[in-house]
């Protein structure tokens, strides 16, 4: 008898403490307002270089030029291929509106062509020039959607040290999940600076299918920074790390780098 | 063309003397060279030989100056192993002494293909001053406003038109009028097309009547227009982004890049009779504008021309110089569809000739229509496309499938084959005994 009180007395406290701490837990949505709400800076260059690795290893680099800009809340990213040299002057421009129901701009300059091509960015969820990451995962860089899922806070984990906040998203719709190619995602949100540490997506069928992780944070010009993200993509074993280098958030980045003629005429 | 390379190598000698007084990291940080080299080769299914054997060298010199102003140096040495596209030394007698090929033998050129200075002034005012390649349009396969600078059509117009097109000595200049962009361009550069001659594989018969049986032809040589400003190009292009809309309206002063062919009867000589062909360069006025829009995943844009007093081979027997003039309206309307990694682009191409008249070998409404089918594979690791051009009016056309693998981040192999169907006299179907296979290699350093 004594020992049966003991443990329901046990299990009552696991239980209240559960509970407890879900109902400390932030909301997915407050957390995902969170990463939006991170300093940025107004401007910022970097070097990006992505590597490409297929599943026999075989590795393709490809060094850019990022320029960023806010105006407002509306986004300006121009990318400057500088190598392979066969790619040298590829560039791409996107103007990111803060409506959700505002498609995005962009342009594509293609040299062989000497020419801009527009391209829709409906189709978020197309993979960005040959990464494994998306248009709408570019977009976002190391934040979460605040429209696109309804997300339950799961818990806290500590990833490379940093106590993060668990999140599940499943997509608001049907649509949403066609559109974005994701069926389910889980994020791991830096419970400190707001910065998506790790991610976990699965298709629409849902099959596992990408673990993105944030690596190399530290504080640049007093702004929280990622210096590199390592995506997996489980379904085709392709890999594609981000290595950021050179970042300054300090430059005065002229508006018309952000034009159709910038993009032909290059940096 | 041998004043031009010496000017240049000391113009590139005293830069280099310049800059060499400066810091050794500086100058390691402002300067950039890179090397493509593109191997490409095409076998003839009819002639049953080598078509084309090409090796090209492209290098690229960036100085950047300072943070608005860069020097830009793009050279090139062209080898064509079997001598066929352009047989023999070209004399380039279309292109002006500023532009012209060195030929080392008949197999080998070289090339300055861009020298360049960019700068910025006044924080709103972007010029570019010499030798360059401006391209205007919206359009794939066929031009109607990319007319700024002229082509070599030694491949008739399956080579890139990167390569293609020639590039001249000009000066562009850039600003920005509230959100209107500016672009203004003059081209003291009098070079015009490079069309093949009679015995090269893309000699464009289709353009000159067949004289009658027993009638030679003579070619007499082209007068091309020499003087240095009354002779420039000179353009403007406005453009702007409105409500998701591209919009630009383009307007150019020009000599046409074709001659236009008189041509008469020679009854009279003593080496009996000849059809005597005298071509001479015409100028003409272009306004046109093109436009852009995304509509969900695809894209749709157009490109319009009118060009006033283009000239025709007529076939008027009561025209003496064998000449009619009219005005002409272009049109190109194209959309492209995005899905994932698989692209569908369409286009519709019209050309109206809008006085009543008489022309050589085509219609006055002529209508084209192009269909490119693309997707890219393993990352973007391969892509396999094809392009189909086809005339309505004539029922030609030609159908090109293409494959293109990245083995590393720098060497990209290219199989393709190009198809012609149609009339021998017409535009596309001329060349349905060119017909071929190619694979080549671009590497760049």
């Amino acid at each position: 008898m004594k020992t049966y009180k003991i443990i329901s007395l046990a299990v009552l406290t696991i239980m209240v403490t559960i509970g407890t701490n879900a109902q400390n837990l932030p909301s997915g949505q407050s957390i995902a307002k969170k990463t939006h709400e991170r300093n940025e800076g107004i401007s910022m260059k970097r070097k990006l270089t992505m590597e490409l690795k297929d599943k026999r290893g075989k590795i393709r680099i490809r060094e850019t030029i990022s320029l960023r800009k806010y105006y407002g809340k509306e986004k300006r990213l121009a990318i400057f291929y500088e190598t392979p040299r066969s790619v040298q002057g590829t560039a791409f421009l996107t103007f990111d509106y803060p409506e959700p129901s505002v498609d995005d701009d962009q342009w594509l300059y293609m040299p062989a062509l000497r020419k801009t091509r527009r391209i829709s960015a409906a189709n978020r969820g197309d993979y960005f020039l040959g990464t494994d990451l998306t248009y709408e995962d570019i977009k976002l860089e190391t934040r979460i959607s605040l429209d696109d899922y309804n997300y339950k806070t799961l818990g806290k984990e500590t990833i490379e040290g940093q106590a993060c906040f668990i999140v599940e998203g499943t997509p608001v719709s049907e649509e949403i999940a066609k559109e974005l190619g994701y069926g389910k995602v889980k994020f791991w949100v830096d419970a400190k600076i707001w910065m998506l540490r790790k991610a976990e997506s699965w298709d629409v069928a849902k099959n596992h299918l990408k673990t993105i992780q944030i690596k190399d944070v530290k504080e640049v010009q007093g702004i929280w920074t990622y210096h590199k993200i390592v995506v997996k993509n489980h379904k085709t074993g392709h890999e594609t790390i981000f290595l950021n280098s050179d970042i300054d958030y300090k430059t005065n980045i002229s508006d018309d780098t952000f034009t159709k003629e910038s993009l032909i005429n290059g940096l | 063309m041998f004043k031009t390379y010496p000017l240049v190598i000391i113009f590139l000698f005293l830069c280099l003397k310049s800059i060499s007084q400066e810091d050794k990291q500086k100058f390691k940080d402002a300067f950039k060279a890179s090397l493509v080299t593109v191997t490409d080769f095409s076998y003839e299914f009819k002639g049953d030989k080598m078509q084309k054997s090409e090796i090209i060298l492209k290098p690229k010199f960036t100085y950047r100056i300072n943070n608005i102003s860069k020097l830009v140096f793009i050279g090139q040495v062209y080898s064509e192993l079997n001598d066929n596209l352009e047989p023999g030394k070209s004399k380039d007698h279309t292109v002006s002494k500023w532009s012209r090929r060195l030929f080392i033998g008949d197999r080998t050129n070289l090339e300055l293909r861009e020298l360049y200075y960019q700068t910025k002034i006044g924080g709103n005012f972007r010029i570019m001053l010499g030798k360059q390649q401006i391209v205007w349009g919206e359009t794939d396969g066929l031009k109607l406003l990319d007319v700024v600078n002229p082509q070599n059509f030694r491949e008739f117009i399956l080579d890139g038109f990167e390569d293609s097109r020639i590039p001249l000595w000009s000066l562009k200049s850039e600003f920005d009028l509230d959100d209107i962009a500016v672009q203004l361009v003059w081209i003291p550069d009098n070079t015009y097309h490079i069309i093949p001659n009679f015995d090269a594989p893309y000699f464009t018969s289709s353009l000159f009547p067949k004289p009658p049986e027993g009638v030679s032809t003579i070619f007499g040589q082209v007068d091309r227009p020499t003087r240095f400003l009354k002779d420039s190009d000179a353009g403007i292009k406005l453009s702007t982004f409105r409500s998701g809309w591209d919009i630009s309206i383009n307007y150019f002063y020009y000599y046409e890049d074709l001659p236009a062919f008189y041509n008469r009867l020679d009854l009279g000589s003593p080496s009996g009779p000849s059809l005597i062909i005298e071509p001479e360069y015409e100028r003409q006025h272009l306004i046109g504008g093109t436009f852009n829009k995304v509509l969900g995943s695809s894209t749709l844009r157009g490109e319009i021309a009118y060009v006033f007093d283009q000239n025709f081979i007529t076939t008027d027997p009561n025209i003496y110089n064998g000449i009619v003039t009219s005005h002409v309206y272009k049109s190109a309307f194209g959309i492209d569809y995005i899905k994932g990694e698989h692209i569908i682009s369409a286009q519709l191409f019209s050309n109206i000739i809008s006085d009543r008249i008489s022309v050589y070998n085509r219609d006055r409404f002529e209508t084209n229509t192009s269909l490119k089918l693309s997707r890219d594979m393993m990352n973007d690791n391969l892509t396999a496309d094809i392009l189909w051009i086809q005339n309505y009016n004539h029922g030609d056309g030609y159908v090109r499938p293409q494959l293109s693998y990245w083995i590393n981040s720098s060497v990209q192999l290219l199989l393709e084959s190009t198809i012609f169907y149609g009339n021998t006299n017409q535009l596309f179907g001329q060349f349905q005994d060119r017909n071929r296979v190619s694979i080549g290699m671009k590497w760049g350093i």
